[in-house]
């Protein structure tokens, strides 16, 4: 770089940050390792949680996306480790800290051989191999339930949701929990498993044992006008006529305005007003409605109108809340009452209106066409709750997957150090650069028991080396060994404790952070436009990736 | 904060705005945060028992408070700090849940992560300790409701109710009048209690306040008072044998909701006009008349003429009378909301033994009192007191007595108070530690040495020595196999709380032990934080 006697060549706008060549990929290497030591901490079933502070709210977390999302990270193959872990949450909802754990490992790895000079691309190539042959034996290791009974398969689901909330919060009431979550997947119609079709409910209060699983839809009250209360509030095999139509006394049209020659015209106007309004609620009634609920305001006409009829409303109903109740129950959201059809209602075997904590909830419970479910999660504190929100979520996204793919694979490291085992025997056998970089491949996955055992406070060495002895035995008998955090010995055959994952997390675990290391492996120049700086600042937060307006110049 | 150097020591700029974050790590974590939480516990300890003291609480624009609430006293606070907030959260949702105790689930909370600072300066995996404190909730659940006992909340003229309202009552600034109010909050959940769904409507009581007069005065209102008058001053100030009328439209020609012009070409228009607007005036109050109706409530105003038109014919209205307000009249007088007019029936109308605005002191405030509704389903509340803070008190300490009677109805065990069961769950829990053969047996000892510290801190705000007092309750219960041993608060002579009739809802004693330890371990699972630097 030095350009003492040539003239300056300007290329690039003054102030552009160009670093290029060996040290960059480093420095870039270097980079990815502190983001990842950050999350280091949260894997296993002995993980930390981290609090982040960002503005006035605080989250409080275990969840790696999660934790890697709010730490706004800017450097940009750092992000690198930001998205994988976020297409990890995407895809597979669980093992977002493990492949960011793996892709950091990889990298360092890697980072050895690119100071020796190695060409990085040499490195990749090697890598991709030991990729392949990973998945291969992934597959080839990974155990079948599809033909097990349909008990027996409900048992593997609820062991890989306990194995996904073990470094939860709520690790001591996994139990509990997992058999909440497998009750809630097996209500959704399997070819499709539509995960917005469990809805999770928070509410503060109570002990977290209180949470309960609603057979059909739960929601919060809803704004209501005087006259609510003197609606029924329980119902059974109730109809349910499901709006997106405001019930409101107001002007049909935005823009109109009329004009009357005589006073006496001025009654027929108000007059047909209402009677617009008042037809449209006539309809409903007549239809057999015993419930309505609109998307849209239902007004205190309404309100009153139907608390006269015995009919209980509920407006201003949330769109995925409304989505539900159309699914729980049925019935079909109409968009006009002309014409209103009973053949579109929805029913349920019980309405009710329940005190949950401080909240009023309507509960839909015992659906005919049952393909929802919604669980009603209560805790001490805000942020309890919505750390239990989101290891549920991990464990739905889990058993979803389970439900799908059908295959498993013993966790607590276990999965890891085989393909790692296989890996090194493997590596004998090459000749040539490949040899070096399959073996670090095999070692960069020793990672994950090594940080399950470090986390829990065990002698991490001294662990990794009965492991490798375990599996070094071959076959059947040692190849489920993991570690073990609660025993003496520190290890144990983790399919037999049944700490469970389906074989997809590995694979796209596998995948994500192996496709991460390669691209941060091959980039050797970073162009950095001193403006880019500022839009990151100027951007709002929360929004990242829109150009900022305006900013054009 | 800087997660990283280059080769020359440069920071890696990673994060955004990394030079204003702010992170701390492992033990320091854990140590802060646990101090900022026992902060906020020792700032109430001192509110726990009948013998705790107030807070005076004043707020940004100069509003003075004083309570004993441990839930408006952490509101009020507005604290700051994310680990201390957790605590003011934990205390609201023992509010929200259970509506009483709220100062003992933080001091709880506060003891507990004491005690895991002791552990932790041990040595012993954070962790470790939340699965101790964990096991040993469980086991103090279970004895909790072992020595729980069932109490029939009928027998003797509702007379375990009031006993419970009373402990409630007991360490608040109305102590003195607690036998009063007890039986008033007893009267009033009772009278809008579903008691076959075992379900109370806490919708359904209102609580109305009005500094002057004294506590003493505080009544039970079985209907409802609202804040209003009668539109005209000349109108009767009482009305027998009520036909109400609510109506949610003005006393004005109706108007269309689309926008809308009226042309006038002549003179002679303009006189139509006026006459139809006259005309709708008789109209309406007519229509009201002929329904039979002798008094009108509306959610709106109405005009002067309206006023006059009334008046002439005799015919007693409100005016702005709040939506709440109306829904509550309806359901009290077995009324129907009526939207306009036209749609009046004398079906429709609500009924009431009496309808009459009273006047309190030498103030020219009114309010109205509708009583011996139909169907009496609403009840107020109207507490007097000497001043407005008085009052307010009053009002949170009422609101605590009917939410204790709300779970004795929701559910009718009890224990006893006077920091009696948590020392009979100190003992158990101790005893279980003993059974426990790995590290957790230190976290399980912890937590009896945790649940001892409500009886000492109650034992210190009365005035006794908390050791001997608590030493001694302590040796009795163990010989005496008795759990209703505890402090006596209030020297009556006796340390059985059954004699003292201190009773607590079990409900409300397992939820502080639950959720006390679910915040303690969340609290304890934190090992990073990140936050901005200015705090």
């Amino acid at each position: 770089m030095s350009q003492f006697l040539q003239p300056t060549i300007l290329l690039l706008r003054e102030g552009t940050d160009t670093s290029q060549g060996r040290a960059q990929i480093v420095s870039n290497i270097n980079a990815v390792q502190a983001v990842a030591d950050v999350v280091k901490s949260t894997l296993g079933p002995r993980g930390m949680d981290k609090m982040i502070q960002t503005g006035p709210k605080v989250t409080i977390s275990n969840d790696g996306a999660t934790i890697l999302n709010l730490l706004e990270v800017v450097h940009p193959a750092a992000r690198v480790l930001v998205d994988i872990a976020k297409s990890q949450d995407d895809e597979v909802g669980d093992g977002t800290t493990s492949t960011t754990l793996l892709a950091a490992e990889l990298l360092k790895e890697a980072k050895p051989f690119i100071e020796e000079g190695i060409h990085p691309q040499i490195v990749i190539q090697g890598y991709r191999k030991a990729l392949e042959l990973a998945l291969e034996k992934l597959e080839g290791f990974s155990i079948n339930i599809s033909k097990d009974s349909i008990e027996s398969k409900r048992d593997t689901l609820i062991k890989c949701a306990q194995t996904a909330l073990n470094s939860k919060l709520l690790a001591n009431t996994k139990q509990f929990f997992s058999e909440l979550v497998v009750s809630a997947v097996e209500k959704l119609d399997p070819n499709i498993l539509d995960r917005d079709l469990i809805g999770i409910k928070n509410v503060t209060g109570g002990n977290i044992t209180d949470s309960f699983l609603v057979d059909g839809v739960a929601f919060k009250k809803t704004f209501s006008y005087a006259g609510f209360e003197q609606q029924p509030k329980r119902f059974e095999n109730p109809k349910i006529c499901l709006l997106n139509l405001e019930l409101e006394l107001k002007s049909e049209k935005e823009n109109a305005e009329i004009r009357i020659e005589k006073p006496e015209e001025y009654q027929s106007i108000v007059d047909a007003e209402w009677a617009l309004i008042y037809e449209k609620l006539e309809i409903i009634v007549k239809a057999g409605a015993q419930i309505v609920l609109s998307k849209l305001p239902i007004g205190d006409l309404a309100t009153q109108y139907f608390a006269d009829r015995n009919i209980f409303c509920a407006g201003r109903v949330a769109q995925e809340d409304l989505l539900r109740v159309q699914k729980a129950t049925g019935g079909q959201v109409q968009t006009t009452v002309n014409g209103l059809n009973p053949e579109t209602f929805g029913t349920c075997g019980l309405f009710e209106e329940v005190q949950v904590g401080a909240e009023r909830y309507n509960l839909f419970k015992n659906c005919p066409q049952s393909r929802t479910a919604t669980i009603v999660l209560r805790g001490g504190a805000e942020q309890f709750i919505q750390e239990a929100e989101r290891s549920l979520n991990d464990a739905i996204m889990i058993v979803r997957r389970c439900f799908k793919a059908n295959k498993i694979v013993a966790g607590g490291g276990a999965i890891e150090l085989e393909i790692s085992r296989f890996l090194r025997h493997y590596a004998r056998s090459v000749t040539g650069k490949t040899q070096y970089i399959v073996n670090s491949f095999a070692k960069a996955l020793e990672v994950i028991p090594r940080t399950i055992a470090e986390n829990a406070g065990l002698n991490s060495i001294e662990i990794m080396n009965k492991l490798r002895q375990k599996h070094a035995q071959g076959g059947e008998e040692g190849r489920w060994y993991g570690v073990d955090i609660n025993g003496a010995s520190g290890v144990c055959d983790t399919h037999q404790s049944f700490v469970w994952e389906p074989t997809l997390v590995k694979r796209n675990a596998l995948c994500s952070a192996t496709e991460a290391a390669c691209a941060i492996l091959s980039i050797d120049e970073t162009v950095k436009n001193p403006k880019s700086d500022q839009d990151t600042k100027m951007k709002p937060k929360g929004q990242p990736g829109r150009p900022p307006m305006g900013m054009r110049r | 904060m800087s997660l990283a150097f280059d080769d020359y020591g440069r920071p890696y700029i990673i994060l955004r705005d990394q030079g204003q974050k702010k992170r701390m790590k492992g033990l320091e974590a854990y140590k802060s945060n646990i101090l900022a939480a026992k902060a906020v516990a020792n700032t109430l300890s001192s509110s726990l028992g009948p013998k705790g003291m107030d807070k005076m609480l004043v707020s940004p624009d100069g509003d003075v408070s004083v309570t004993n609430d441990g839930a408006t006293i952490v509101e009020k606070m507005e604290i700051q700090h994310p680990t201390a907030k957790l605590l003011v959260e934990l205390s609201q949702s023992q509010d929200a849940e259970i509506g009483d105790g709220t100062t003992g689930v933080v001091v709880l909370a506060g003891k507990l992560l004491e005690q895991a600072l002791t552990l932790l300066d041990k040595g012993i995996h954070p962790l470790k300790i939340s699965d101790g404190f964990d096991r040993a909730c469980d086991v103090a659940i279970k004895h909790l409701e072992t020595i729980s006992e069932e109490i029939d909340i009928q027998a003797n003229d509702n007379e375990a109710l009031v006993q419970a309202a009373c402990t409630a009552l007991g360490s608040k600034v109305v102590s003195k009048r607690k036998r009063e109010l007890g039986k008033i909050a007893v009267t009033a959940v009772l009278d809008v209690a579903d008691l076959a769904r075992r379900d109370v409507n806490l919708d359904l009581i209102k609580i109305q306040t009005k500094t002057g007069g004294s506590v003493e005065d505080t009544r039970l209102i079985s209907g409802i008072l609202i804040d209003k008058d009668m539109s005209h001053p000349q109108m009767p100030k009482e009305v027998k044998d009520a036909k109400i009328c609510l109506l949610t439209c003005p006393f004005e020609p109706p108007k269309p909701k689309t926008k809308h012009n009226i042309n006038i070409s002549s003179a002679d228009d303009y006189k139509k006009l006026y006459l139809q607007e006259q005309q709708y005036f008789v109209d309406m109050v007519k229509l009201v008349k002929n329904s039979g109706a002798n008094i009108a409530l509306c959610q709106w105003g109405f005009d002067d003429e309206a006023n006059h038109l009334l008046l002439q014919n005799e015919l007693p209205a409100v005016r702005w009378v709040s939506g709440t307000d109306v829904e509550l009249i309806a359901m009290a007088t077995g009324a129907r909301i009526i939207p306009r007019f036209q749609e009046i029936t004398p079906e429709k109308l609500g009924k009431a033994g009496c309808v009459k605005e009273v006047q309190f002191g030498t103030s020219n405030e009114r309010m109205l009192v509708i009583e011996n509704c139909q169907c009496t389903k609403a009840v107020t509340i109207l507490i007097r007191g000497g001043s407005q803070m008085i009052v307010d008190e009053a009002k949170r300490s009422i609101h605590d007595a009917i939410c204790v009677i709300r779970n004795l109805i929701k559910d009718n065990r009890i224990v006893y108070g006077g920091g009696s069961a948590e020392l009979a769950c100190a003992i158990q829990v101790l005893q279980y530690a003993d059974e426990v053969s790995s590290v957790e047996q230190y976290a399980i000892r912890s937590f009896a040495d945790a649940l001892e510290g409500i009886p000492c801190c109650l034992a210190d705000n009365c005035g006794l020595n908390p050791i001997t007092s608590v030493a001694q309750a302590k040796a009795l219960q163990l010989k005496e196999n008795n759990p209703r041993i505890g402090i006596d608060c209030m020297e009556l002579g006796t340390i059985d709380m059954k004699e003292q009739r201190i009773y607590e809802t079990l409900s409300s004693k397992k939820q502080q032990i639950q959720l006390a330890t679910q915040v303690v371990k969340m609290i304890l699972k934190i090992d990073d934080v990140i936050a901005p630097d200015d705090y």
